[in-house]
């Protein structure tokens, strides 16, 4: 009875083995003999970027800021290798900064005394609490003031947008990435040997300082005519800084506890992101159609 | 070892029954005899089909009892299709080879009435007027630094038109909600504390309007189609204060409030009834937070005393707060009924 068992196990496993190796799937290629025969998918495509030197001045918004929103002014310039493939930079300053509801609440609502001397600026004496003489929160809060990205932009879909069913315009979606270089305006630090004592009140000023960061980006662009297109693109720039001048890590376990020292260790992770709009200008003017 | 011998026999032919699948046009079916009704009225065309198929029926050229006969003396239009091939004058008639007799007047083309207006999508992939959405989706805090209220959620779409939808959605937080390490941090260096809301569900009815579609051509080497909406409505949220200025006295219930939503989104079709979505929207209300004072009298006095802590009506601040709650959620549609027909043939 064992032996049959068996028998009737292995030949199964033969069974099984020989099905499962012949399942192929051929999928059979229709050939056409007609005027459609090694026709192109698209006769008379647009060539919107190949060849073609792009400008595009450009406004971005920082989002979901903590301390701090930014405008910035700036552009790219892209020279399109490819139609899908494109080398150049994105540059901006920052034009505009305010505040934010949460920086405001603190320089409002915040107590000047010891315990905060050395994260909120206050009047000459860490312990006095003279309402309406002490510095701006607002002022110690970081600022971008510049972003230089060279990089690749890669547009791997091209199509067309239908709105309302009576504006009809050609649209890209691409990606683009690159190295930024972002200019910041950020608390010094302090605290250390042969620096300011934290809870100085001129330790509270900004210093200059720069950040190497990766940037990448998503974006849609739409073509109402040969020569000019409209742009629209999330970018994001991920780098820690220290954004509200606090003295937030450097001792205790972990380092998650205050050291009385600004330095790079309150710098915390920020995955800063941006929205941008742009108007790009093609040259030369006129793009090339396919065949 | 002698039953091993049967159970090989028996797995043989099985193995040689035919396993491949042939990714071929379907032949049309025999419609020689199609009515001349048909002709003049096409019937609705299955979305299923596929959409470079002529029509099966009131499209002569589906037929091969019903397409043109070669030209004399013409051996290339018409031919049968051989080693594979297809023959193209029965998939359009009208192919320059397959009139080679017939003289082009051109003058007499250019006479022709022209259609001026072309849509630029002449056939919309998907049609979705009266067919049911549903779309799960999980839906991510955007605008909240202090908490963040991650929630699963559903949304039930039925459009009445091929624009215009009514529906419902809702998102459960419960559970989710995560008070964030930023919350802590400033805290602790500001010595200020800002009040935090946590979420039980929300439910909307809402409104979806469809403004935008198109089509995209991936890698020049396939196209996806894809749609725009916008939508808004009404509905609840459940909220409550978390409590962070007087966390030992204050025990929050459930708030009922009125919101309003808005939001737009985007629709990839990867078939005819299954999208992947991603959208942004915006709930709208005006919350009750928590007060940033506490009744000045001891714990020791009732309840109802006005200055007792232990007071609920001095728990909330007085004046209610606009808040927005901006989600970004992704998740995938299904459309009921998965096919549908179009009403004439591409």
């Amino acid at each position: 009875m064992k032996r049959r068992f068996v028998s009737a196990i292995l030949a199964s496993l033969c069974a099984v083995g020989l099905l499962a190796s012949s399942r192929v799937a051929h999928a059979q290629e229709i050939q056409l003999t007609g005027p459609l025969k090694g026709a192109p998918a698209v006769r008379h495509l647009r060539l919107y970027r190949q060849g073609r030197l792009e400008l595009a001045p450009s406004v971005s918004f920082t989002l979901l800021d903590e301390y701090r929103r930014t405008i910035l002014a700036g552009g790219q310039l892209n020279y399109n290798l490819l139609d899908w493939l494109a080398i150049g930079v994105w540059g901006a300053a920052g034009v505009v900064s305010t505040t934010t509801n949460l920086a405001d609440e603190i320089n409002t609502f915040s107590p000047r005394d010891p315990l905060t001397a050395d994260n909120i600026n206050h009047s000459a004496s860490p312990s006095g609490n003279t309402p309406g003489t002490n510095p701006s929160f607002n002022d110690q809060t970081a600022k971008i003031s510049y972003v230089v990205a060279p990089q690749l932009t890669f547009t791997p879909f091209r199509g067309k947008l239908a709105i309302f069913n009576k504006i009809f315009v050609d649209t890209d979606f691409y990606i683009a990435g690159g190295v930024g270089f972002v200019g910041l305006q950020e608390r010094g630090d302090c605290g250390a040997t042969g620096q300011l004592a934290c809870s100085d009140p001129k330790s509270f000023a900004l210093t200059s300082t720069t950040k190497i960061a990766p940037t990448f980006g998503v974006g849609l662009k739409f073509y109402p005519a040969g020569f000019w297109s409209l742009g629209v693109e999330y970018r994001a720039l991920p780098f820690a800084w220290n954004r509200s001048g606090f003295d937030e890590r450097g001792s205790g376990p972990g380092n998650n506890f205050p050291d009385q020292k600004i330095s790079s260790d309150d710098e915390t992770f920020q995955f800063n992101q941006l929205v941008t709009i742009s108007l790009g200008f093609y040259f030369p003017f006129q793009p090339k159609l396919t065949d | 070892m002698k039953q091993a011998g049967r159970w090989l026999l028996l797995a043989a032919p099985l193995a040689l029954i035919p396993q491949v699948a042939h990714a071929q046009k379907k032949k049309p079916p025999n419609t020689g005899a199609a009515p001349a009704a048909a002709a003049a009225s096409p019937p609705p065309v299955s979305a299923d089909a596929d959409a470079d198929q002529p029509a099966a029926a009131g499209a002569p050229a589906a037929s091969p009892d019903s397409a043109p006969p070669p030209p004399p003396g013409d051996t290339s239009a018409g031919a049968p299709a051989g080693a594979g091939g297809v023959d193209i004058c029965q998939i359009t008639p009208d192919a320059p080879q397959c009139q080679v007799a017939k003289e082009v007047n051109m003058a007499t083309e250019a006479q022709k009435p022209i259609h001026a207006e072309i849509y630029a999508v002449q056939q919309q992939y998907v049609l979705k007027a009266q067919r049911l959405e549903i779309m799960p989706y999980f839906a991510v805090t955007m605008n909240d630094q202090f908490v963040s209220h991650n929630a699963p959620g559903l949304a039930l779409n039925y459009y009445v038109t091929q624009v215009l939808a009514v529906g419902v959605n809702g998102n459960w937080y419960d559970g989710l909600n995560a008070d964030s390490d930023f919350n802590f941090q400033n805290r602790r260096a500001a010595r200020i504390a800002v009040p935090l809301n946590i979420y039980q569900f929300s439910g909307d009815l809402n409104f979806t309007y469809v403004p935008m579609y198109g089509k995209f051509a991936g890698f020049g080497d396939f196209i996806f189609h894809y749609d725009a909406y916008i939508d808004g409505g009404l509905g609840v949220i459940r909220t409550k204060p978390e409590p962070v200025i007087d966390p030992d006295n204050r025990k929050f219930d459930w708030n009922t409030l009125v919101n309003f939503d808005v939001g737009i989104g985007l629709r990839i079709f990867f078939t005819r009834w299954l999208a992947a979505v991603v959208e942004v929207r915006d709930l709208m209300y005006f919350d009750k937070i928590e007060a940033i004072t506490i009744a000045p009298g001891a714990s020791t006095l009732p309840a109802t005393n006005p200055q007792s802590p232990l007071n609920p009506a001095t728990w909330y601040d007085p004046n209610t707060h606009f808040t927005n709650d901006v989600q970004l959620q992704v998740g995938l549609s299904f459309f009921l009924p998965t096919s549908f027909e179009y009403r004439l043939p591409k």
